[in-house]
């Protein structure tokens, strides 16, 4: 299987080209086109229990399609906002992706999904998260680009703005700055991350999208 | 006619190098800029040539103008920038005879040698097709330029290639799709979010977009305020 990511960083979406008996888990939705010869299967994300939990608090898809080439023959993934799309490798380390995020993994991929805690919906970002697991590529996707930080220490990051981060980060709530500033600055709850680890963020938010929108419409 | 298509996928603009007596039609409103040597035309028929008011009515049910506007050089080396309302991609088609089916709101610009006119797409694909009721219909010789939201990228078709439906952008007439489930069975295809998908058979070029304006809609659509 290749895989490339084409059209960043506004339009990115994956060309997969498959082999004979290669396969590729892919959210619900994710696919844009494919060779005739891709069987589509879908199944539950995790199982049943798993998969509502999901759907109910981590904003994820009830399903997932497995596809499977038959031969020689392509597939194109994609998201459903305009943005960026990152590959990440798992060599048995863990990442934890934000609700939405998740685009398309290996096989060898566990799909599971963790409690994240109160700071986290209050932050804006849920209160479970989806955790990817194992050995194999992972893609997850961005409303905006992606950027990447190794922090050591603490971070403060804007609500909406976290994609992913590493298990050794810990998420805080905490107010931008003091109680006035925080709500008259336009800032006001922000994520503290605290590290060591490493943490990906977006460069556009889709509640910063909604609030423009919003502010257009009359 | 030179062309040289710039700033892909997200904010594209094309930039047109026209000598003496050659002219250029363009959708309404496409025009951002141009050198002063240019005539400008407003009809509702090819440049010169038939189809007239009925063409007109049928492109607009295609979801295009019902004007269109000719640009013609009044001199050498006149360049006009054109592009689309909304973000996204534009590409270049250089037809040879035949006919290119284009999803409705796609065609941007075109050399005034191709026809453009409208096709219903029967019952059922115009239902679950997710694209117009009609699809822009252009056949003729030249250069013709299509615009949509999301990355446009080219897909030569051998023999058979699915499409999810809302993501076509055109297609040749040596094609034809059918209307399909995505899986094997009709209740996955659903449940995975894929349900139905467009399906090509034969040989040709087929264009898809990356991205499609109701996935983003679904999203940002609740966070809406009330109107």
């Amino acid at each position: 299987m290749e895989t490339e990511i084409r059209d960043q960083p506004a339009f990115a979406n994956i060309l997969v080209k498959l082999s004979t008996g290669d396969r590729i888990v892919a959210e619900s939705d994710a696919m844009a086109s494919m060779s005739a010869n891709v069987q589509m299967s879908t199944r539950w994300n995790g199982g049943v229990i798993t998969a509502v939990g999901k759907r109910v608090f981590g904003g994820e898809s009830l399903f997932v399609n497995e596809f499977t080439a038959d031969g020689p023959s392509e597939l194109v993934l994609t998201q459903s906002w305009p943005g960026d799309i990152k590959e990440i490798e798992l060599t048995g380390n863990t990442l934890f992706l934000q609700p939405g995020a998740f685009l398309a993994c290996e096989p060898t991929v566990r799909l599971g999904m963790g409690w994240a805690g109160l700071a986290s919906l209050v932050g804006g970002e849920g209160l479970f998260r989806l955790k990817v697991s194992g050995r194999g590529k992972v893609w997850f996707g961005a409303y905006g680009g992606i950027f990447v930080r190794e922090i050591q220490d603490e971070y403060v990051v804007d609500t909406g703005h976290l994609v992913a981060y590493e298990p050794t980060v810990r998420l805080k709530v905490a107010l931008a700055g003091g109680i006035f500033s925080s709500f008259f600055s336009g800032e006001g709850l922000v994520t503290r991350v605290k590290g060591p680890g490493r943490i990906y963020m977006q460069s556009r938010s889709i509640g910063g999208l909604a609030a423009w929108a919003n502010s257009h419409l009359w | 006619m030179k062309h040289q298509i710039l700033a892909r996928p997200a904010a594209t603009i094309v930039r047109l190098l026209l000598e003496q007596g050659e002219s250029v039609t363009c959708q309404v409103g496409a025009m951002i800029a141009m050198s002063t040597g240019f005539e400008v035309e407003t009809t509702t028929r090819k440049k010169g040539g038939g189809g007239g008011i009925v063409k007109g009515l049928k492109r607009m049910l295609a979801g295009e103008n019902l004007f269109i506007n000719h640009f013609s050089a009044t001199g050498d080396k006149q360049n006009i920038t054109i592009g689309p309302g909304m973000m996204g991609d534009v590409i270049h088609h250089r037809m040879t005879g035949g006919t290119l089916y284009i999803q409705g709101s796609s065609w941007l610009a075109s050399d005034t040698g191709i026809d453009i006119d409208a096709s219903w797409q029967g019952l059922g694909k115009a239902i679950f097709s997710g694209e117009s009721m009609f699809w822009v219909k252009c056949s003729g010789e030249g250069d013709l330029f299509l615009n949509s939201y999301g990355a446009i990228y080219a897909v030569e078709v051998k023999d058979q290639y699915t499409v999810d439906t809302g993501h076509i952008v055109a297609f040749e007439d040596s094609l034809q799709f059918q209307i399909g489930k995505a899986g094997k069975s009709l209740i996955g295809s659903f449940l995975g979010g894929e349900g139905l998908v467009c399906k090509f058979k034969g040989q040709g070029t087929l264009y898809c977009q990356s991205h499609n304006p109701p996935s983003l809609g679904k999203m940002l659509g609740p966070k809406l305020k009330p109107r």
